[in-house]
């Protein structure tokens, strides 16, 4: 403990004596580096001892057995070959996943631009409006919700019994391994206020001009949309897709409160991370779940890469048009 | 914040920031430092002792309760509690474990012991039980040898429970069957779920009521089950004492009672959390397996006709055994392993405590003390006393070693690869290879 904790501010302190000469046309500025340097220790340690030191630490762990009990052991890459060639259940849990992120994402963002399209016309009620849709997100990330919402869906529960009365008899969605997931994706799309502020802000921003344009060249409601909403909105579309397609990788809460914390009915809600988390945390193979964390890591990594390469096809920055 | 418009302040002396600095860090270094010496420090003279243990509120009061009379037993020694629920408890105590000190004094389920001796996390407590710092004449034999591992005493048991099988007696009435006996057989409990389900008794939705919930998700049971046929779930610390053929056995039964429809449904069993949830509590089925402890809910939420009856036998020898439904052991690092070893003496022998602390953590080993707080018992505590009693002299085998250190693990799998029979997602068979193959992945890590 005593030891983290004495050598972490001398590597912190370290930027501050070596900068380098760049700046050097005025070296009173140098000076005055100092005290913000110090103002920043906290953070700085914060940063180190709370996030690169345990990165680190997870990194060695991946390549380790380890049970929290007796000192980890190094096994090379055998978590990782475990996972990939012998654990049936992590393959399945990659597929929970994906097919989650792949419904709930567009789901989430779809109904986000909608509502927002809604909001920007609207005259008077529109703070009240937006407030409404926005509460859903700071609410949603609550363990109460996610109970609340496991009675709506369960047997018995209000949502199955509007559906049944409707002559719609789907049962309890929470038993039934084919639904159960969907209670967790309308969980999470039902949480649309955040993309949606974020939308409502890249809305304003386009120049009232282009529409004005578009209508004198006879382009109706649909046409403006598609061809200057759309485009001049794609940046902010690029940041709120990357940004939940993150997020939705992660997802923890809502699928460990809706299964009681066991990923169920028969796996059907066994997200990646609820997998890690048991293999880590019910099972005690901590250097396993390490190795997870990184191969999500990897793959968001990833995945990020790939929406930043096809996005310059289809994101449309203003200020390249003279390029 | 406005930014501070840096050319007409002074900036500071590089004296001052250094200073600053070495305030702030001395002050970071204190605090961890003193928090790294906190564990071990010694109040005036005396001996601080710590002890944890999970369990609900009324379990937390009767411990401090008796924990206090210790105190006043020992001046000089002073006991620090703390006490959580089931699921953070072992989460906190493997992460102790993990750096380096458990409390002096810890409860623990049975399948911690082998996990945490094999790490050198518990101290032997051998020597403690020979020089009878910790009495064990009042105890079985074979119970306090649960508490062992590769020989040697790391534990000892604070209580004892045993599986059941909870039914409403009225239903089994009316369907004609007879009170179920210790040598009752699997065979005359499905015939029996088969009449319950003819009767065509309306649960509170609407369904018909089924006989039982679905123990295939049970590994209890499949234990109990497979004791009976004179098996046993682990042949070591590292190998499995079934087979595939074994567990698809078990798993078709479950299966085609399931199908022929005279058990809990899936989405019924699959949300079987608490006795609230399970298909008894919620009124779908006549009777549910449970262990002895959790079982005096039943009648507390469905009526007084709810009883305790034997798990079924494969023909008449009796699966089930008493198992440790917690231990007491002390932490290799304690400072104080003397005294440690006093105060779990203390809570397993000594009369008061005994008291004091009842059934809350089911029946004492200690069978003085059992007999004695057994006389203040009444409704289904005591029908659940009396239940140990019938099977004691009924003859149960002796309770299999503490199991091996991926028990946790394959528990969870067990529920969960009959999750998938049960949703039809896989067979009985399919799911068994499945099992087997995660179960000895874990055996061998």
């Amino acid at each position: 403990m005593s030891t983290v904790s004495t050598r972490a501010p001398a590597r912190a302190d370290r930027p501050a004596q070596s900068r380098p000469p760049a700046k050097r046309r005025r070296p009173r500025r140098r000076e005055q580096q100092w005290p913000a340097y110090v103002f920043l220790t906290p953070w700085m340690l914060g940063a180190a001892v709370l996030t690169l030191v345990p990165m680190a630490v997870s990194l060695y762990l991946s390549f380790t057995d380890y049970n929290l009990f007796d000192p980890p052991q190094w096994v090379g890459l055998r978590n990782y070959q475990e996972m990939l060639t012998e654990d049936p259940r992590f393959w399945r849990s990659v597929g929970t996943t994906l097919l989650y992120v792949v419904v709930a994402v567009p789901l989430k963002l779809l109904l986000a631009l909608g509502a927002a399209m809604l909001l920007k016309n609207l005259g008077r009620g529109r703070a009240f409006y937006r407030s409404a849709f926005y509460a859903p997100s700071l609410l949603g990330a609550s363990m109460t919700i996610a109970l609340v919402w496991r009675a709506l869906f369960n047997d018995g529960g209000s949502v199955v019994d509007i559906l049944g009365s409707v002559g719609i008899d789907t049962g309890g969605w929470v038993g039934n391994p084919d639904l159960a997931i969907y209670v967790i994706v309308l969980l999470t799309v039902w949480q649309f206020g955040a993309p949606m502020v974020i939308f409502l802000a890249g809305l304003q921003q386009i120049s009232p001009e282009l529409y004005e344009a578009a209508a004198l060249d006879g382009a109706g409601r649909w046409r403006q949309f598609v061809s200057v909403t759309v485009p001049m909105l794609s940046p902010v579309v690029f940041f709120n897709l990357v940004l939940e397609m993150i997020q939705s990788f992660q997802v923890f809460t809502p699928a460990f409160a809706v299964s009681g914390g066991e990923g169920g009915p028969a796996d059907s809600t066994m997200f990646y991370t609820l997998y890690l988390y048991e293999r880590g945390f019910t099972a005690s193979h901590m250097g396993y779940a390490a190795a997870m964390a990184w191969l999500l890591l990897i793959a968001i990594g990833i995945i990020t890469l790939i929406l930043f390469r096809t996005s310059r096809s289809w994101v449309f920055y203003a200020d390249e048009e003279g390029r | 914040m406005p930014e501070p418009r840096s050319g007409r302040r002074r900036p500071l002396s590089r004296r001052a920031v250094l200073a600053a600095a070495a305030v702030g860090l001395s002050t970071a270094l204190t605090a961890s430092l003193s928090a790294c010496s906190s564990s071990g420090d010694v109040s005036s003279g005396g001996v601080t002792l710590t002890f944890s243990w999970w369990g609900n509120d009324d379990r937390a009061a009767r411990t401090r309760k008796a924990v206090e009379l210790f105190e006043k037993e020992h001046p000089g020694v002073e006991v620090r509690t703390s006490n959580a629920d089931f699921g953070s408890y072992m989460q906190k105590l493997a992460t102790q474990a993990a750096g380096g000190g458990i409390p002096d004094v810890a409860q623990l389920d049975y399948r911690q012991i082998s996990q945490y001796a094999g790490g050198g996390t518990l101290l032997p407590l051998g020597d403690s039980v020979e020089n009878g710092t910790i009495r064990t004449s009042e105890m079985d034999e074979e119970f306090v040898r649960t508490g062992t591992f590769e020989g040697k005493q790391y534990a000892l048991p604070m209580g004892r429970g045993i599986t059941g099988y909870a039914y409403d007696s009225t239903v089994y009435q009316k369907a004609g069957i007879p009170t179920p006996q210790p040598g009752w057989t699997w065979e005359e409990w499905a015939q029996a779920n088969r009449r319950i389900a003819a009767l065509g008794l309306k649960s509170p939705d609407g369904r018909d009521m089924v006989g039982a919930n679905d123990n295939g998700v049970n590994e209890d049971i499949f234990e109990d089950w497979l004791r009976s046929r004179g098996g046993k779930l682990y042949k070591s610390q590292t190998e499995l004492g079934f087979t595939e053929d074994d567990l698809t056995e078990f798993w078709t039964f479950c299966d085609k009672l399931r199908e022929e429809g005279v058990v809990a449904e899936a989405k019924d069993t699959s949300q079987a959390s608490t006795t609230e949830l399970s298909p008894m509590g919620r009124g779908l089925a006549a009777a549910d397996f449970t262990w002895d402890a959790p079982f005096p809910g039943y009648p507390a939420l469905l009526g007084d006709q709810v009883h305790f009856a034997p798990v079924p036998t494969a023909d008449g020898r009796q699966g089930a055994y008493f198992k440790p439904s917690m231990l007491l052991g002390v932490g290799s690092n304690s400072e104080h392993p003397e005294e440690a070893a006093e105060l779990v003496d203390f809570l397993l022998n000594d009369e008061r405590a005994g008291d004091i602390l009842g059934f809350t953590r089911s029946t004492p080993p200690n069978r003085t003390i059992a007999a004695r707080v057994a006389k203040t018992l009444e409704g289904a505590e005591k029908e659940i006393y009396e239940y140990a009693q019938k099977m004691e002299s009924y003859g149960l085998d002796a309770p299999p070693p503490a199991p091996p250190r991926g028990d946790v693990a394959i528990q969870t799998a067990f529920k969960r690869a009959y999750h998938r029979v049960m949703y039809e997602l896989t067979s009985p068979r399919e799911a068994a290879r499945e099992f087997i193959d995660e179960a000895e992945r874990e055996l061998r890590s």
